[in-house]
C-alpha cells in the first residue's frame, strides 16, 4: 500500500506544479466571462439586499436620512399591527388555494395532451398563451371588469361582483393565477414524455387499470417534476402582487381580503413612506419563504422518487 | 441550503422589481418641463388648452403633461419624488406639502420670486403653502365639500330639498326618506371618508389634528361616527358595502356616478363637474350638514397647490408656468373653475360674471357660503396621507360587518398613533 501510494502522491504534486499557471489563467478567463453576472448580482441584488437589511432596523421615510430604531419595526409588525396579520392570513389562504388548483389543472391538461394524437402543438400553445398574457397589467384590469358588479360574471351568474365581496374576491385573484397554468403544464408534459412506455405496457399486461397505472407509475415517476413545480409555484404564490393590485384597484380590498403580503409591503413602503417597516416586512417574507421551502424539501424525502437513486444503488 | 438560496433569490426579485423607466424625450433645444396633476377628463381637456396657450406665448418651453385619478397620482408622485425624479411642476394636495417640503423635494419659491407673483392671493390661503416659514407651494384654487345630488331624481321623490344649516340628523332623516320613496340608497355612505368625518367632527367643535399635530379626537368620537353611518347602511338609507368599497375619490366610482345607484353623493365641489357626463339630467350642489347646534363643519380648503421640484433643471421656466396658471387672465378664462374657484382675487372677480354652466354653479355655491364658514385648519401632518387610506380600510371592516364600529375605531386610533409617532 505505502509503496504504491508515495509515488502517486509525488506524481500528482509534480502534475500540479506543471499545471498551475494555466489553471490560474483559466480562472481569470472564467471571471471575465462571469463579470456581467457578478456585476449585476452584486450591484443590483446583493448591495440592495444589504441596504434593505440595514433599513429594516431604521425609520426611513425616503426623504430624510434613516434613523436607527433597533427592532422596533419588527416588534410593531408582530404586536401592534392587526392589518399585518390580516395580510399574512390572506397570503396563506391564497397559497393554499391557488397552488394546488393550478398544479392540478396543469397536470390534468398535460395528461390529456400527452395522449392526444393530433393537434398537440396547437393545444399546447393555446393553453400556454394565458401565461404569456398573465403577467401584464392589462389582463388583470380586464379581470377586474369581468368580475365587477355589472361585469360578465355578474350578468351570467347573477352573483354580484366577486371583487366586491370579501368571501369571493380572493377566488377571483386565485382564478387568474390558476388560469395561467401554462408553465407548469409544459414542464409536466416534458416529465410525462420521459416515463418509459414499457412500464405502462408491463402494467397493462398485468391487468392494471388506467387509474392504477396513474397512481403506481405516473405519480411516482413524475414526482421529481411535481416537486419542482410545487416549490416554484409556492414561492411565486407567496409573492403574488400584480393580479391583486389590479383586481382590487390597489387597495387589497374589500375588507383587506386581497391585501396580500407584498401588496401591504408596497403600501407601507410607497404609500405610507415607511421604507424601514417595508424592508422589515421583506426580510420576514424572505425568511418565511425560505422556511416553507426548507420544509417542502424535508417532506420531499418521503414522497419524491428519483429513479437515478435506485440505479446508483444497483 | 440550495432551497434557501433559491428562495432568497426569488424573494428578492419580488422585493426589488418595481416600476421604473421614464423616457425623457428631448424637445430640440427647448426647455422641457414635466407637469402632472390629478383630475377628471374635463379638467384634463381644459388644462391641455391652457398649456397650449402657454406654449404659444413661450415658444422656448415645451410642457409634457400627464394626469391620473387622485389615488393613482398620489402613489406615482410619491414613487417619483423618492427616486429623485419628481416632475418639474406638480400639483399637490394639502396633505402632501408637509412631507414633500420637509423631505427636500420642493423648491423654496422665494428663489423664483421675480418670475412668480403671489400678490393677488389672499394672505390666509397663501399661508397654507408655508412650511417652516418658507413658501413651498402656492394654492391654486379653493374648494369645499358638498352634498351633490341628481336634481331630477331627488325632486321626483318629493322629499324636501337640502338647505344651508341643516344638521346631520336632518341629513340622516332625508337619506331614509329618499331611500323609502325611490327604493335605492339616498346617498353614498360617508363613513369611508376621512374628509366627511372631519366635517362632522368640526361640527362638534373638534378637529382631526391638534395644533401640535397629534390626534384631535378619540375612539369614542370615531365609534359614534361609524355607528351613525353603519346604522344608516343597515337600513339601506346609504350605499351598501359593495359600492362603498369601490370609492377612490373619482366621481366615476361613486354610486351616483355608476349609473345612478344612489341619489346623492358627498364630494368636493369642483370635481363634481365630472357628474355632468354621468348624470344626464344634471346635478345640484348643496351644503354639507352642520353640527346639531348649527356649527358649520365644512370650510374653504385650498383645493390644490402647485409646486416646483427642487432638482428641476428649469426652475425659472417652471415658475413662469405657475405664474401663468395663477395670474394670467386668458388662462383663467380657459381653466374656469375646473380646479375650484381661483384664489387670485382679481382674477376671481374678473371671471365670476363670465363663468358658465357648472363653473357658475360652483361659484354660486361658494358665494352662498362665503362668510358663514370657520377658518381652515393648519395643514395636516405628513402621516395623514397614509391615514386617509387606513381610515377607508378600517371602515371596510365595519361595513362588511367584520368588526364592530368600536373595534374598528380602536384599531384606527392605534394605527394613527403609530403613524404620527414616526
Amino acid at each position: 500500500m505505502t509503496t504504491t501510494e508515495i509515488p502517486t502522491a509525488s506524481r500528482t504534486r509534480q502534475d500540479a506544479a506543471v499545471k498551475k499557471p494555466p489553471r490560474r489563467r483559466r480562472e481569470g478567463a472564467a471571471w471575465v466571462f462571469l463579470s456581467p453576472w457578478v456585476l449585476g448580482a452584486s450591484v443590483l441584488t446583493l448591495l440592495p439586499m444589504a441596504v434593505s437589511l440595514y433599513l429594516s432596523f431604521t425609520d426611513y421615510d425616503l426623504f430624510n436620512p434613516p434613523q436607527w430604531v433597533g427592532l422596533r419595526n419588527y416588534t410593531q409588525m408582530f404586536t401592534e399591527d392587526p392589518r399585518y396579520w390580516r395580510s399574512v392570513v390572506a397570503t396563506l389562504t391564497y397559497v393554499v388555494i391557488a397552488v394546488p388548483l393550478q398544479l392540478g389543472l396543469a397536470l390534468i391538461v398535460a395528461l390529456a395532451l400527452k395522449s392526444m394524437r393530433r393537434g398537440k402543438g396547437f393545444y399546447r400553445s393555446a393553453f400556454y398563451a394565458p401565461s404569456l398574457l398573465g403577467a401584464s397589467m392589462s389582463i388583470a384590469l380586464v379581470w377586474r371588469a369581468v368580475f365587477n358588479d355589472g361585469g360578465t360574471v355578474d350578468n351570467l351568474l347573477g352573483t354580484g361582483g366577486w371583487v366586491n365581496q370579501p368571501g369571493w374576491a380572493l377566488f377571483a385573484v386565485a382564478l387568474l393565477t390558476v388560469w395561467q397554468f401554462g408553465a407548469p403544464m409544459v414542464i409536466f408534459l416534458a416529465g410525462l414524455q420521459q416515463i418509459p412506455s414499457e412500464l405502462y405496457e408491463a402494467a397493462a399486461v398485468d391487468g392494471a387499470s388506467r387509474w392504477r397505472q396513474f397512481l403506481s407509475i405516473t405519480v411516482p415517476m413524475l414526482s421529481p417534476v411535481i416537486f419542482f413545480n410545487l416549490v416554484l409555484q409556492t414561492i411565486q404564490a407567496f409573492q403574488v402582487f400584480t393580479p391583486a393590485f389590479a383586481v382590487s384597484a390597489g387597495k387589497g380590498g374589500p375588507a383587506d381580503s386581497t391585501l396580500f403580503y407584498t401588496l401591504y409591503l408596497y403600501d407601507r413602503g410607497f404609500v405610507a413612506s415607511h421604507m424601514g417597516y417595508a424592508s422589515a416586512m421583506a426580510w420576514t417574507l424572505l425568511l418565511a419563504i425560505g422556511a416553507v421551502t426548507a420544509v417542502l424539501f424535508r417532506t420531499s424525502r418521503s414522497w419524491v422518487f428519483y429513479a437515478s437513486d435506485t440505479d446508483g444503488g444497483a | 441550503m440550495r432551497s434557501c438560496a433559491t428562495a432568497a433569490v426569488l424573494a428578492l426579485c419580488a422585493a426589488l422589481s418595481g416600476c421604473s423607466g421614464s423616457g425623457d424625450s428631448g424637445g430640440g433645444g427647448k426647455a422641457v418641463l414635466r407637469y402632472t396633476w390629478w383630475g377628471n377628463p374635463d379638467r384634463a381637456a381644459r388644462t391641455e388648452e391652457a398649456v397650449a396657450l402657454f406654449e404659444k406665448q413661450h415658444p422656448g418651453i415645451d410642457i409634457q403633461t400627464s394626469f391620473a385619478g387622485y389615488d393613482a397620482y398620489k402613489q406615482k408622485l410619491a414613487t417619483q419624488a423618492a427616486g429623485g425624479d419628481a416632475p418639474d411642476v406638480m400639483q399637490l394636495d394639502y396633505r402632501m406639502i408637509d412631507q414633500y417640503a420637509s423631505g427636500g423635494v420642493l423648491l423654496d419659491l422665494a428663489k423664483q420670486r421675480s418670475a412668480l407673483s403671489t400678490a393677488d392671493i389672499d394672505a390666509g390661503l397663501l399661508a397654507t403653502g408655508v412650511v417652516d416659514g418658507k413658501q413651498y407651494a402656492v394654492p391654486q384654487a379653493r374648494g369645499t365639500e358638498t352634498i351633490v345630488y341628481d336634481t331630477k331624481q331627488w325632486k321626483a321623490t318629493g322629499v324636501e330639498l337640502p338647505r344651508e344649516g341643516w344638521t346631520w340628523n336632518d341629513w340622516a332623516d332625508t337619506m331614509r326618506a329618499l331611500a323609502k320613496k325611490s327604493g335605492k340608497p339616498g346617498g353614498t355612505d360617508p363613513g369611508w371618508s376621512e374628509d366627511a368625518f372631519e366635517v362632522w367632527l368640526r361640527g362638534q367643535g373638534k378637529n382631526l389634528y391638534t395644533k401640535d399635530q397629534q390626534l384631535g379626537f378619540d375612539a369614542d368620537d370615531l365609534t359614534k361616527w361609524w355607528t351613525f353611518t353603519d346604522k344608516l347602511r343597515r337600513e339601506g338609507a346609504v350605499s351598501p358595502a359593495e359600492q362603498t368599497t369601490q370609492l377612490d375619490g373619482t366621481v366615476e366610482n361613486t354610486p351616483l356616478g355608476r349609473g345612478g345607484k344612489a341619489i346623492s353623493d358627498n364630494n368636493w365641489d369642483a370635481p363634481s363637474s365630472g357628474f355632468l357626463a354621468l348624470v344626464p339630467s344634471g346635478v345640484t350642489l348643496a351644503p354639507m350638514p352642520s353640527g346639531e347646534d348649527g356649527t358649520p363643519g365644512q370650510y374653504f380648503k385650498p383645493s390644490m397647490f402647485m409646486g416646483i421640484a427642487d432638482n428641476s433643471g428649469y426652475p425659472e421656466q417652471a415658475a413662469q408656468f405657475i405664474d401663468f396658471m395663477l395670474n394670467d387672465a386668458d388662462a383663467a378664462k380657459t381653466l374656469g373653475a375646473t380646479r375650484g374657484i381661483p384664489v387670485n382675487e382679481s382674477i376671481r372677480e374678473a371671471i365670476t360674471p363670465e363663468l358658465k354652466d357648472f363653473d357658475k354653479t360652483v361659484a354660486d355655491f361658494q358665494a352662498s357660503l362665503d362668510g358663514d364658514l370657520n377658518a381652515p385648519p393648519k395643514a395636516p401632518p405628513s402621516g395623514d396621507n397614509a391615514l386617509q387610506t387606513t381610515f377607508q380600510r378600517d371602515y371596510d371592516q365595519v361595513s362588511y360587518e367584520r368588526m364592530s364600529p368600536r373595534e374598528a375605531a380602536e384599531n384606527y386610533i392605534t394605527e394613527a398613533k403609530a403613524e404620527l409617532r414616526s
